[in-house]
């Protein structure tokens, strides 16, 4: 898999910060399970944060801190950890999350909505277009971050396959068009509105309301 | 850590502890957790590292790293505002199985190494300006009134900061 678009420099330190919206973690967090560069970037800036951690200069600690600490040590044994499984086309970053069904939405489209909150008004959901069919033509009321999981889709700003990371926002308008093979599978966080352009998408939208 | 992990070593369990638990209860009060959340959740953080120490992967991160994003899950797991959150889940879910470079053993500590060179190399007002944007999360225009400068150089500070990050430590690899 050769990812060639990923999240930028900034996206990908507010992740590793901890301080990025929920909605569009799950996202940024589905192309870096994909991606070893990023995952590489992450873990520089988590690094980052450690040696910050190591020059802070320390805060005052309440009085028998320590001896707290260490009765509680082996007062109660560690939860085991949680072994998540994805469901059927879902990336495993969604399964912690309810997933609701693929619902049709337009000729060759779906769409499959998970319920992931958000401190911004940002909502997560998955897309799936047929191979060969293009997008309604769309601009953006918000910012539109997506992760490419399966097959390809092409725009102005170039080819996005599994893994690749695409950065919309009010900007951009665009028509992406989905390339043969198989059908195109994305997770996508959106904010605000889809614009759909041109009399397909006027009809449609009153319909699909993404 | 190894001590920690093996032999269940107390004294070393105590050395960190003195030495990260204060360090973390500063960093969360700088995220804006009060000072009586940021203790506990300091203790939490440490309990959790004595806990996951044989779960600890030199090869992946340093101490200090790993430290971090344990305290990082923790906090975000209890300042959750939602209760469908499932954030701290997706970090968790992130942890590869196993070290992913092919020669192991020297990926986190050339890191640091890099990590520690862009640090020395920038000037202490643009750390703390990267600082309070990803770290504890201030808006542009809020670091400019709290810092007293104007809204430009935040951005210019950012960006050079930034810059100056991507060049030391390469592609991220």
């Amino acid at each position: 898999m050769t990812i060639t678009h990923h999240p930028g420099d900034e996206i990908l330190a507010a992740f590793a910060s901890g301080t990025l919206d929920e909605a569009r973690s799950v996202v940024v967090a589905a192309h870096v399970s994909l991606c070893a560069h990023c995952r590489a970037t992450v873990a520089t800036f988590e690094q980052f944060a450690g040696a910050l951690v190591e020059r802070a200069s320390p805060a005052a600690l309440r009085p028998g801190a320590l001896d707290a600490a260490l009765s509680r040590i082996d007062a109660d044994a560690p939860a085991a950890p949680v072994a998540w499984e994805a469901e059927p086309d879902c990336p495993l970053v969604l399964a912690p999350y309810p997933v609701g069904k693929w619902r049709w939405i337009g000729p060759g489209l779906y769409w499959r909505g998970a319920d992931v909150p958000s401190g911004d008004g940002t909502r997560v959901f998955m897309l799936k277009a047929a191979a060969g069919s293009s997008m309604p033509h769309h601009g953006h009321s918000g910012i539109e971050w997506t992760c490419v999981l399966q097959g390809a889709f092409r725009h102005d700003l170039g080819r996005y396959g599994p893994g690749d990371f695409d950065e919309a926002d009010d900007s951009v308008d665009h028509t992406p068009f989905v390339e043969e093979g198989d059908p195109c599978i994305c997770l996508v966080a959106m904010q605000g509105n889809l614009q759909l352009r041109g009399l397909v998408g006027r009809l449609l939208q009153p319909f699909v309301r993404l | 850590m190894r001590a920690i992990a093996i032999r269940q070593d107390r004294e070393a369990f105590k050395e960190l502890f003195a030495f990260y638990a204060p360090r973390i209860q500063a960093m969360l009060m700088k995220s804006g957790a009060a000072g009586e959340i940021a203790e506990d959740l300091a203790q939490e953080t440490l309990i959790a590292v004595w806990r996951k120490a044989g779960s600890y992967d030199p090869d992946r991160a340093t101490v200090s790293a790993w430290i971090f994003t344990i305290a990082r899950n923790l906090r975000i797991d209890r300042f959750r505002k939602d209760r469908r959150s499932q954030l701290h889940q997706v970090y968790e879910l992130l942890q590869p199985a196993e070290s992913e470079s092919p020669d192991g053993a020297h990926e986190a500590v050339e890191r640091e190494s890099r990590v520690r060179a862009a640090l020395d190399g920038l000037p202490a007002e643009q750390i703390r300006v990267v600082e309070l944007s990803f770290f504890e999360d201030i808006a542009h225009g809020e670091i400019a009134r709290r810092l007293g400068i104007p809204l430009g150089t935040v951005k210019s500070r950012l960006r050079l900061a930034m810059a100056r990050l991507r060049e030391f430590l390469g592609d991220g690899t």
